[in-house]
């Protein structure tokens, strides 16, 4: 793609997100939600095999589809309160409507059906784009309606993602889809203490993005995209294959590293609100998300994975150079003894 | 009639959008835009904003719809579908027209109709005067605001249109 362009609909996809964030009017919101739609679909056709192009139009008729879905969410808030600012939204229809539209954005169960199919058809670096930033903006919206969201289809669709991507990504070998079925049980945890203390929604959405980020660049440095193709890096980059191992115990919440923060202040809060069931529920079904974690541990830095002789020595181009892997591995595992500082966030 | 020409009108606009919606061949879509286009412009119109109406013929139809038939008529086939050529097709529009009528029937017949919203009957959308706004047309004055206030919403949406563009051109250029 001509440079000028590609930095023109990248700086969209930003522009979208930034004015979704930070609007007032609820027809500005729907606005910038459909200016990043619009701008992300040629980023995920970067590549032109009809893949990619099913992929994109998968996920351009799901994410239509939500924000039609917002749109008549919108319009309802508008008949009932006659008014367009942003607070929570008056109405319990419209309000249960755009919950469903929201998590229709994010990929929460029972609207996942898109997001391992969309990721496996893209590479890396779309995919990435996909999973972190694409997920601001519906939290933001979903931040800003908090107090008035129904909460037990909230807590309804968050423990069945939960369960729905540890359960899912049991199965698989291909690394995409391991990072979307990981999504999607990620924001089932953020959803899930979203009505008790929305800060920590933030701060679980901070701390996947870093580590998300983090597990994409090592995947795109070592150019694998299948769990037998990432068992190779102990030969090119043994430094690497150490990494990964890190990062992957981090994302599956192991203390003490800093996958561990979010899960324990979520677990934290739910308890102090006098709900026991649920959070021992999601930390059992987290153990799902760990199993197949360690089982990429397991065959990419803990053993030599079998492969045929000619198989072991991994031809590439020169190495790429992502400056901001060093900075995000650190951040992604070593932030656990700064909990105490978010007694700041108030 | 004269009173009940917005629902009328409504009526007919969701017929139309039933009738594109069945997916004809696009040249049969195109045609029934032109139609849905035509009651949109009345309705806008029997709400006093006869600018927005015009803007409807002139803009919407006479310059996006007439680019979309001839890029249509270019890219047609030798036998397009209408819709009484395919069963689908006839099955999905006569589900869609089936499905208004009693909801029209439904609404004329009951006081009140509950799905989402309530509204009293056909009653509430007969147009009369509530409320004199005055010497000045609310509608000029929104299209006036939209340019002085509103310069915001005139800056995203044309960005938005420009990058629509540069988006349907990467899309289609292919390799």
């Amino acid at each position: 793609m001509n440079p000028l362009i590609f930095t023109t609909i990248l700086m969209t996809v930003l522009l979208g997100t930034m004015i979704v964030m930070m609007s007032s009017h609820w027809l500005m919101i729907w606005i910038g939600f459909e200016m990043n739609l619009l701008a992300i679909i040629p980023i995920l056709m970067k590549k032109y095999n009809p893949r990619t192009m099913e992929a994109s139009t998968k996920y351009f008729l799901t994410q239509a589809t939500a924000s039609m879905l917002l749109m008549m969410a919108i319009i309802i808030n508008l008949m009932h309160s006659g008014q367009w600012t942003i607070t929570k939204v008056f109405n319990p229809t419209a309000s249960i409507i755009m919950t469903s539209a929201l998590a229709m954005k994010l990929g929460l169960t029972p609207f996942h059906f898109w997001v391992p199919e969309v990721t496996q058809g893209i590479s890396l670096t779309s995919g990435l784009i996909l999973l972190t930033w694409q997920k601001l903006a519906p939290m933001s919206i979903l931040y800003q309606i908090s107090p008035s969201i129904n909460l037990n289809i909230l807590l309804t669709m968050a423990v069945l993602s939960i369960l729905v991507g540890g359960w899912g990504g049991l199965n698989q070998t291909q690394l995409r889809k391991i990072m979307a079925y990981s999504s999607i049980a990620h924001m089932g945890w953020m959803t899930a203490v979203l009505v008790y203390n929305p800060t920590l929604t933030m701060l679980n959405m901070l701390i996947y993005i870093m580590m998300t980020l983090t597990m994409f660049m090592l995947f795109i440095h070592s150019s694998s995209t299948t769990t037998l193709s990432l068992s190779h890096t102990w030969n090119k980059t043994p430094l690497i294959t150490t990494l990964i191992l890190i990062t992957l115990l981090s994302m599956g919440g192991l203390p003490p590293l800093s996958g561990f923060m979010p899960k324990w202040m979520i677990i934290q809060e739910l308890t102090k609100n006098s709900s026991i069931i649920l959070p021992t529920l999601m930390a059992i079904m987290a153990l799902l998300n760990l199993y197949f974690y360690m089982r990429l541990t397991y065959s990419t830095s803990l053993t030599m994975f079998p492969s045929t002789n000619n198989m072991k020595m991994k031809w590439q181009f020169e190495t790429k150079r992502i400056t901001l892997l060093p900075p995000l591995i650190v951040m992604s595992s070593l932030l656990l003894p700064l909990t105490p500082m978010l007694s700041i966030l108030d | 009639m004269m009173t009940y020409i917005v629902f009328i009108l409504s009526v007919i606009f969701v017929i139309s959008f039933v009738g594109f919606s069945s997916k004809p061949s696009p040249i049969y879509g195109g045609l029934v835009l032109i139609v849905s286009g035509g009651v949109g412009c009345g309705i806008i119109m029997n709400f006093g904003g006869s600018f927005l109406g015009l803007m409807v013929f002139l803009i919407y139809l006479g310059g996006m719809l007439v680019v979309f038939g001839y890029t249509t008529a270019m890219a047609t086939e030798q036998y397009p579908e209408v819709w009484v050529s395919n069963t689908t097709v006839m099955g999905v529009f006569l589900l869609g027209l089936l499905m208004e009528v009693m909801l029209v029937l439904y609404v004329l017949k009951s006081e009140e109709v509950g799905v989402v919203f309530k509204f009293s009957g056909v009653g509430d959308w007969a147009i009369y005067d509530t409320g004199d706004s005055g010497v000045f047309s609310e509608e000029i004055m929104g299209v006036a605001a939209l340019y002085s206030y509103g310069a915001w919403v005139v800056i995203v949406t044309g960005w938005s249109l420009l990058v629509g563009v540069l988006v349907i051109l990467e899309v289609t250029r292919g390799d």
